[in-house]
C-alpha cells in the first residue's frame, strides 16, 4: 500500500498571547493523491488554521503545534527553511477567498506567475513567461496574452480568482489547499470557478483540501467530507454518506440550516446558542452545550471516536449505539 | 418638544388592498466624472403588499442596495416617486421624517451599524429619544425589545457591541430597527454574515417578529435558498432593472426570464449524484456603466435575437398567476420567434 498524500495525526494548534486560543484540538485526516476532501465548518472552527499548518504559515514564535503532519512523504513540521521554500508552491500550494493575499498589486500577473515558475525550475524568463500564458489559458481567462501584462486591480473579481489559481498551479503542486476560494463571488461566478477547480484537479491529478462553510459548494467539489466544530473533526465520510446518513447532531443541524428544500412558513430546527470560546483544551464534548441529546457523559469526558466503517468516523456517543445496532 | 411616553403606532390608512409601498420608475444614477454614469437603478417599478416579504435577488452590482437606500430615502432618487400606504413619500401628508420612522433598515455588517461607545440598551433606545420619547420610557421599551429578540436584558443590556457575537449583534440591530415602531423593514444581506446555525435562529426570529408586529419585509440576499424560504414574492434584478417578479414558488419552479433561469441553475445542486456539469453563464456580471441597448441581458442570453439588441422589453404579465417578466419571448408580436403567436394570445 502506498502512503497517502496527506496524513495529519492528532494535530493540535495553540496560539499563545494575551489570550490562549486552542484553535485545533486533535485533528486526524488522510487524503489520497488525486482526491478531494471538503472541510466544512462555521467561522472559527479551525479550518484555515488546519490548512495553514500544512504550509507552515502560522507565526512560529506564538504558535505551538503538536502531532504529526506528513505531505508526500515529508515531515512538514521538521522541514528546515530551505526545504520549506522548496516545498511551498512545488508540493503544496494554496488559494484564498481574497486574491489580494496571493497577488502582489505592484507586479503584473504574468511577472508573478513567471517568478513562481523560475523559483522552482531552472528555466529562462522567456520560457517561464510562455508557461504563464499557458496557465492563463488553462484557467480560461479571456484574452490571456493581454491579461499577462495586466495588474491585479485591472481585473474583475472572477478573473482575479482565476489568476490566483494560475499562480498557485505555476509549479505543478501535488496538493492544492483551497480556503473558501468562492465565498466572496456571485453564485453565477462561483459555479464557474468550482467547475474549473474540479477539472484542473482531475486533469492534473492533484489532491485538494477544500475548505468552505457552504455545504452546497462542498458537495459540488468533494469526494469526501470532514465536518469541523471547535477545532475538531466531528464526522467524516463520503459526500453521499454525510448527506444521506449524517450521524453527528451538529452535522444534522448544519444540513437543516442549509435550507435546501425547507418549506416556507415552517419553523427551522435551529441549533441554539453559539460555538464555544477556545480558551482551554476541550475535556468534554464541545458541542454538548448546544446538543439536544447531551447526557452526563458528554459533559464529563471527551466523546469516543467511533469508526463506523473505512474512513467513516464520528465523534459522538450516539455513534456507539449506531455501531452496536449495526 | 413635548415628551411622549411611547411612539404612537401608525394605523393602516389605505386598507388591505393598498400596497404598503409602491415604487414608480425609481431611478438613481451616479456620475463618475468624465461623462461616465453608473446606472445603478434605472426605472424600477414594484409594489410591496401589506404583511408580505418581498425577496430581492440578483448578481453583485445589479442595484439591490441602491434600491434599498433610495426606498429608505438615505439617498434621493433622480427620478420616480414612492407611495407609502397610498401617500406620496415626502409629500404634504407623509413627511420624510414621519416616513423614516415607519421604514427601517438592517444591514449586513452588524458591527459597523452600532455605535461602539453605546451600550446595546442605549443603542436601541437612541432612535425613540430622538423622536421625542423620554429616556426612561425609551429604555423600558429597549429592554422589552431585547427580550423579544432573545437577548435577556439582565445579561446583555449593559454590554457594548464588541462584547457580543455576530448573531447577537444582529439581534440588537433588529431590535433597534423595531424601536421606532416601523411598518416596513428592509433587510439588506442582514443574515449573510452569520454562520448557518445562527442564521437559522435569526430567520426564525424574523418570522416571529413579522407575525407579532404585523411587519412587511423587503429581504435582499444573495442566498437563493434563504430567499425562497422567507419570501412570499421575489423580485429579480439585472443591471439596474427588474427582469422578473412574482410569487416565490411559481418563480422558482418555473422561471420565465432567461436570466432568472440562469441564476437559479447556478445554485449548487446538493446532490452528489447529480453535480452541476455546466455553468449557466460565462464571465463576470457586467458593469452598469454604459449598459447594452435593448434587453440588457442580450449579450449573455442564449435566446437573444435581433429584436433583443434593439428594443427594450418591458415588464409584462406572464404565466397563470401574478407574474411579470421583461423578455420578448413572453410578449406576443414582439418579433422574437419564440414569442406566443398573436392570435393565440388574443
Ligand atoms: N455612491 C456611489 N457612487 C458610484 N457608484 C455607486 C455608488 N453606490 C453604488 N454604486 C454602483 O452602483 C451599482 C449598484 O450598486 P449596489 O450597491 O446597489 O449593488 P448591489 O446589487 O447591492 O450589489 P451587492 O450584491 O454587491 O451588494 C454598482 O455598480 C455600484 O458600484
Ligand atoms: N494567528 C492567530 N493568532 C491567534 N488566534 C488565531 C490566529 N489564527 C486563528 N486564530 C483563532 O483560531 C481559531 C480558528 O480560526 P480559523 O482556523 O481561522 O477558523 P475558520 O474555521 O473560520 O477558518 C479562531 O478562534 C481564531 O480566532
Ligand atoms: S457526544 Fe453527546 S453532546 Fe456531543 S454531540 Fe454526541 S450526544 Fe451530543
Ligand atoms: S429579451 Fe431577448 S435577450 Fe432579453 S432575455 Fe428575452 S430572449 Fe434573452
Ligand atoms: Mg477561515
Ligand atoms: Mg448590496
Amino acid at each position: 500500500m502506498t502512503a497517502p498524500l496527506v496524513r495529519m495525526e492528532n494535530v493540535t494548534v495553540r496560539f499563545r498571547g494575551a489570550q490562549v486560543v486552542h484553535a485545533v484540538n486533535g485533528v486526524s485526516l488522510t487524503l489520497e493523491a488525486g482526491q478531494v476532501l471538503g472541510i466544512l465548518g462555521e467561522s472559527g472552527s479551525g479550518k484555515s488554521v488546519t490548512l495553514k499548518t500544512l504550509l507552515r504559515l502560522l507565526p512560529e514564535s506564538r504558535t505551538d503545534i503538536g502531532g504529526a503532519v506528513e505531505v508526500d512523504g515529508r515531515d512538514v513540521l521538521a522541514l528546515n527553511p530551505q526545504e520549506l521554500a522548496d516545498y511551498r508552491g512545488a508540493v503544496t500550494s494554496m488559494i484564498f477567498q481574497d486574491p489580494a493575499l496571493a497577488l502582489d498589486p505592484v507586479y503584473t500577473v504574468g511577472e508573478q506567475i513567471a517568478e513562481a515558475i523560475v523559483r522552482h525550475e531552472k528555466v529562462s524568463q522567456k520560457v517561464a513567461m510562455a508557461r504563464a500564458l499557458e496557465l492563463l489559458e488553462l484557467v480560461r481567462i479571456p484574452s490571456p496574452a493581454r491579461r499577462l501584462k495586466a495588474y491585479p486591480h485591472e481585473m474583475s473579481g472572477g478573473m482575479r480568482q482565476r489568476a490566483m489559481i494560475a499562480l498557485a498551479l505555476a509549479a505543478r503542486p501535488k496538493l492544492l489547499l483551497a480556503d473558501e476560494p468562492t465565498t466572496a463571488l456571485d453564485a453565477t461566478v462561483q459555479i464557474q470557478i468550482l467547475l474549473l477547480l474540479r477539472q484542473l484537479q482531475r486533469d492534473m491529478g492533484m489532491g485538494m483540501l477544500f475548505v468552505t462553510h457552504d455545504i452546497g459548494v462542498a458537495v459540488e467539489v468533494s469526494d469526501r467530507l470532514a465536518v469541523m466544530y471547535a477545532g475538531q473533526i466531528v464526522e467524516t465520510g463520503t459526500v453521499r454518506e454525510l448527506l444521506r446518513d449524517p450521524q453527528h447532531p451538529y452535522t444534522r443541524g448544519l444540513l437543516a440550516a442549509n435550507l435546501h428544500g425547507a418549506k416556507k412558513g415552517e419553523r427551522l430546527e435551529a441549533i441554539p446558542g453559539a460555538p464555544p470560546a477556545l480558551n482551554s483544551a476541550p475535556d468534554s464534548c464541545s458541542f454538548a452545550p448546544r446538543c439536544k441529546h447531551a447526557q452526563e457523559r458528554c459533559r464529563a469526558t471527551l466523546p469516543p471516536v467511533v469508526e463506523l466503517g473505512e474512513g467513516r468516523v464520528v465523534r459522538c456517543i450516539l455513534a456507539e449505539s449506531a455501531l452496536a445496532a449495526a | 418638544m413635548a415628551q411622549e411616553a411611547q411612539l404612537p403606532t401608525t394605523p393602516d390608512r389605505g386598507g388591505a388592498g393598498t400596497p404598503l409601498l409602491q415604487a414608480k420608475t425609481l431611478t438613481k444614477h451616479f456620475p463618475l466624472g468624465g461623462g461616465a454614469v453608473v446606472r445603478a437603478v434605472d426605472g424600477v417599478d414594484f409594489a410591496v403588499l401589506k404583511g408580505e416579504t418581498l425577496g430581492v435577488v440578483g448578481e453583485s452590482g445589479c442595484g439591490k442596495s441602491t434600491t434599498a437606500r433610495v426606498v429608505m430615502q438615505l439617498i434621493p432618487q433622480d427620478k420616480g416617486e414612492m407611495l407609502f400606504d397610498g401617500e406620496i413619500v415626502g409629500g404634504r401628508s407623509l413627511t420624510l421624517k414621519e416616513y423614516r420612522r415607519q421604514a427601517q433598515m438592517v444591514f449586513q455588517d452588524s458591527y459597523a451599524s452600532l455605535n461602539p461607545r453605546l451600550t446595546i440598551e442605549d443603542s436601541v433606545a437612541f432612535g425613540p429619544t430622538v423622536h421625542g420619547v423620554s429616556k426612561p420610557a425609551a429604555i423600558l421599551k429597549a429592554r422589552e425589545l431585547l427580550t423579544k429578540v432573545g437577548l435577556d436584558p439582565a445579561r446583555f443590556a449593559a454590554r457594548y457591541p464588541h462584547e457580543l457575537s455576530g448573531g447577537q449583534r444582529q439581534r440588537v440591530n433588529i431590535a433597534r430597527a423595531l424601536a421606532l415602531g416601523p411598518r416596513l423593514v428592509i433587510l439588506d444581506e442582514a443574515v449573510s454574515a452569520l454562520d448557518k446555525s445562527v442564521e437559522a435562529q435569526v430567520l426564525n426570529l424574523l418570522a416571529d417578529l413579522r407575525e407579532e408586529f404585523g411587519l412587511t419585509y423587503i429581504f435582499i440576499s444573495h442566498d437563493l435558498n434563504v430567499v425562497r424560504f422567507i419570501s412570499d414574492r421575489v423580485m429579480v434584478m439585472y443591471l439596474g432593472e427588474v427582469v422578473e417578479i412574482g410569487p416565490v414558488d411559481e418563480l422558482y419552479d418555473d422561471p420565465r426570464h432567461p436570466y432568472t433561469r440562469a441564476l437559479l441553475s447556478a445554485m449548487p445542486s446538493m446532490d452528489p449524484d447529480n453535480r452541476t456539469m455546466e455553468a449557466p453563464l460565462a464571465g463576470d456580471p457586467p458593469n452598469p456603466i454604459n449598459p447594452p441597448d435593448g434587453c440588457r441581458f442580450h449579450p449573455r442570453c442564449p435566446h437573444a435575437q435581433t429584436v433583443c439588441a434593439k428594443v427594450k422589453p418591458v415588464l409584462a404579465r406572464t404565466g397563470e398567476g401574478a407574474r411579470e417578466a421583461a423578455c420578448h419571448m413572453e410578449v406576443a408580436g414582439s418579433g422574437h420567434s419564440r414569442a406566443p403567436k398573436l392570435e393565440e394570445a388574443a
